[in-house]
């Protein structure tokens, strides 16, 4: 026989400080930021406490919002989403992108559109859309 | 610009429910188990190797590691193998709602079963739970072939 | 196989809620100590061993997003998950990745957040057919145990309680602890909130935020690179039947621990523990569970638990000092609790014990617990052997 059930589970997270900075800029002045490692100079975008060298990246900087689509993808239904290297930062990140698939290429200049309604949330970043 | 932890830039936080749902293969041993349950029926699975009778019916003696086939009956009646009074309430996780305090518990050795079965208590009250007790099960009235056919076990006067 | 020892350990502080950090962040505060306290970077690191529930935090793949925090990139990286035991079991596989050969360092990390979960609706999610319908939580399923180890041992709830004096005291030297009370007296754990009878609110474990971490290193690079390796003389795990009712009197009788102790003594050539053991960091999550390992860890005779507790003899002054750290009582990030026990058991035999020190601790023991299902017991000592 089969039992079905289902269950349902409440979570917080917290974003930590680095993160919070990161989604408060992006809520309250529609600017994206990166963090930048002392040590190796490497720029984190999204910005994490903690660069992939050891060191703390602790130094907040301005990236964006223009950017270089790295790749993208077409979700049936739900639209393209790419990865996205924001100018001044030397990772990429996943987001929605505004246009047609079929006018979407590899290595094309995009650029950050900011949502009207902003709650401090990754969603406040309505996505990416090609530069005109 | 610096973000150091412990700093006074407020944290924010991400709220989410997660909802989700599965389905479960009973098995065979449960399947009876739970069918005989429909009838007021309670059996246990005795081990061949070392003539354990589990209850609940488990599929493996997890000593003698023997598959098990052997089905054996059990009244509906035992002695209490330990106790408690739960005051802390916890969700329930099928329904997501708080399950009222207090309420008694027990490990229940049915005649029969060598094992013990956990279960809830009719009594609440400290002063009258005690290893060793007689208690017997009270049915739910239309029985529907789940654990919770038997409501709880009371103490038997 | 080759000899192992751990040479650096490292934890964050621990709180109820450190909404100043990320899970990577946390995990990534407790390694950064521990390759500080290990005198190396995170070039160094052969291999990294996690330790996490991931159904306390919800987040699918707790390997992947925290194992950044452990520097695990361009590495071997894998997580241990044995319930309560996550821990010890993951310092287990870390003892064993260096013994191996395969890798010479070796860094173990364990995390929890429970602030961002449920914890006690995640603990309920167990068997479906049996556990969920009657679910009391941790709390309920040690109570009913416990009310056979009053009965058979004449356990008292004032022994009980001393146990939890005892915890948070000792933890206020701990600048680590979640729960620190150098005051508390065994009328306030008496007077404490009556969770499930007879267990106190005092008498239980926390929920805590904290993550820690220990660096395992291989014979020829444990001496290098620490002047007095905490050298592993003994692991050993045990499991058990997994439901409530299958084992008979689970806190008295306690197989898995008394079968893992017995093991790890003999390997390590101890008799009488009481007597050879300089330290313990044992895993109580609750009180009377604390009395309860005395006697399967042979600290003394059957029912003369409560009597060690009376005499002090568990004391930070006492013969054999319990949880100078102040234990699980005080402190419990789950994934991270079995990490916690080894690397305070470490650190008294490297001397960093701060205040906590046991002074001249040169033998040392870890236990771990996981839901009666598991037990885990180390023996860490100065001497190689």
């Amino acid at each position: 026989m089969i039992l079905e059930g289902s269950v349902r589970l409440p979570f917080r997270y917290a974003a930590g400080t680095t993160a919070s900075t990161f989604l408060e800029a992006l809520r309250d002045e529609g600017r994206l930021l990166g963090s930048r490692c002392p040590a190796c100079g490497t720029v984190l975008c999204p910005p994490r406490l903690d660069c992939r060298c050891g060191e703390r990246a602790t130094e907040l900087v301005e990236v964006g919002p223009a950017g270089t689509l790295v790749s993208w993808t077409e979700l049936p239904g739900r639209g393209a989403y790419g990865l996205v290297r924001p100018d001044g930062a030397d990772t990429a990140f996943v987001h929605r992108l505004l246009d047609a698939p079929e006018s979407l290429r590899g290595g094309m200049r995009v650029h950050a559109r900011f949502a009207e309604e902003r709650s401090g949330g990754i969603a406040d970043l309505a996505g990416f859309e090609v530069a005109s | 610009m610096r973000a150091d932890p412990g700093t006074a830039t407020p944290a924010l936080s991400v709220v989410h429910e997660m909802r989700l749902t599965w389905r479960y293969a009973s098995g065979t041993a449960m399947e009876r188990f739970l069918a005989g349950l429909a009838e007021r029926r309670i059996e246990a699975l005795r081990c061949g190797g070392c003539g354990r009778r589990y209850l609940p019916p488990r599929p493996f003696c997890g000593r003698c590691r023997l598959r098990l086939s052997d089905w054996v009956p059990v009244r509906d009646e035992g002695t209490l193998d330990a106790w408690t009074v739960v005051h802390l309430p916890i969700v329930d996780a099928r329904t997501g709602e708080p399950r009222p305090v207090p309420y008694g518990m027990g490990l229940i050795r049915l005649d029969g079963a060598d094992t013990t079965l956990n279960h809830y208590l009719a009594e609440a009250d400290p002063d009258r739970l005690a290893i060793g007790l007689r208690v017997r099960a009270v049915w739910r009235e239309e029985l529907r072939g789940a654990l919770d056919d038997i409501l709880h076990f009371e103490v038997v006067p | 196989m080759r000899r192992v020892a751990v040479v650096g350990t490292g934890q964050t502080r621990h709180a109820k809620a450190r909404e100043d950090v990320s899970q990577p962040e946390l995990v990534r505060e407790a390694a950064r100590a521990a390759l500080e306290d290990a005198g190396i970077g995170p070039a160094e690191i052969d291999a990294v061993v996690l330790s996490n529930m991931e159904l306390f935090e919800g987040r699918a793949l707790p390997e992947l997003w925290a194992g950044e925090g452990a520097f695990a990139a361009g590495k071997p990286c894998l997580k241990v998950a044995t319930g309560g035991t996550s821990g010890t079991s993951a310092c287990i596989a870390g003892f064993h990745l260096a013994a191996s050969g395969l890798f010479d360092v070796v860094l173990v990390a364990g995390f929890e957040k429970h602030s961002e979960g449920h914890t006690q609706t995640g603990m309920a999610l167990t068997d479906p057919f049996w556990d969920r319908a009657v679910a009391s939580g941790a709390v309920g399923n040690f109570a009913l145990s416990i009310s056979q180890l009053q009965a058979e041992r004449g356990i008292t709830e004032e022994q009980a309680a001393l146990v939890a004096v005892k915890a948070r005291r000792n933890a206020a030297r701990n600048p680590h602890a979640h729960l620190q009370m150098a005051e508390l007296t065994v009328d306030e754990v008496l007077d404490s909130r009556m969770l499930a009878h007879p267990v106190r609110m005092l008498d239980m474990c926390p929920q805590s935020d904290g993550a820690c971490a220990i660096v395992v290193a291989s014979d020829e690079p444990a001496r290098r690179l620490c002047p007095r390796p905490a050298w592993v003389r003994a692991a050993v795990t045990r499991h058990e039947q997994p439901y409530l009712g299958d084992v008979d009197r689970r806190l008295l009788t306690m197989r898995t621990l008394r079968d893992a102790a017995r093991a790890a003594y003999d390997a390590a050539g101890i008799r009488e523990p009481l007597r050879e053991l300089d330290v313990a960091e044992i895993y109580e999550p609750v009180t009377y569970a604390e009395l309860a390992w005395y006697e399967a860890l042979g600290l003394c005779e059957e029912g003369e638990a409560g009597r060690l507790i009376e005499d002090g003899v568990t004391a930070m002054d006492g013969e054999l000092p319990v949880n100078p750290s102040g234990g699980v009582l005080s402190t419990n990030p789950v994934g991270a609790s079995g990490v916690i026990r080894v690397a305070e058991a470490a650190l008294q035999i490297h001397g960093r014990g701060g205040e906590r020190q046991v002074e001249g601790a040169s033998t040392a023991l870890a236990t771990g617990y996981g839901v009666y299902a598991w037990s885990d017991v180390v023996v860490l000592q100065a001497e190689a052997a």
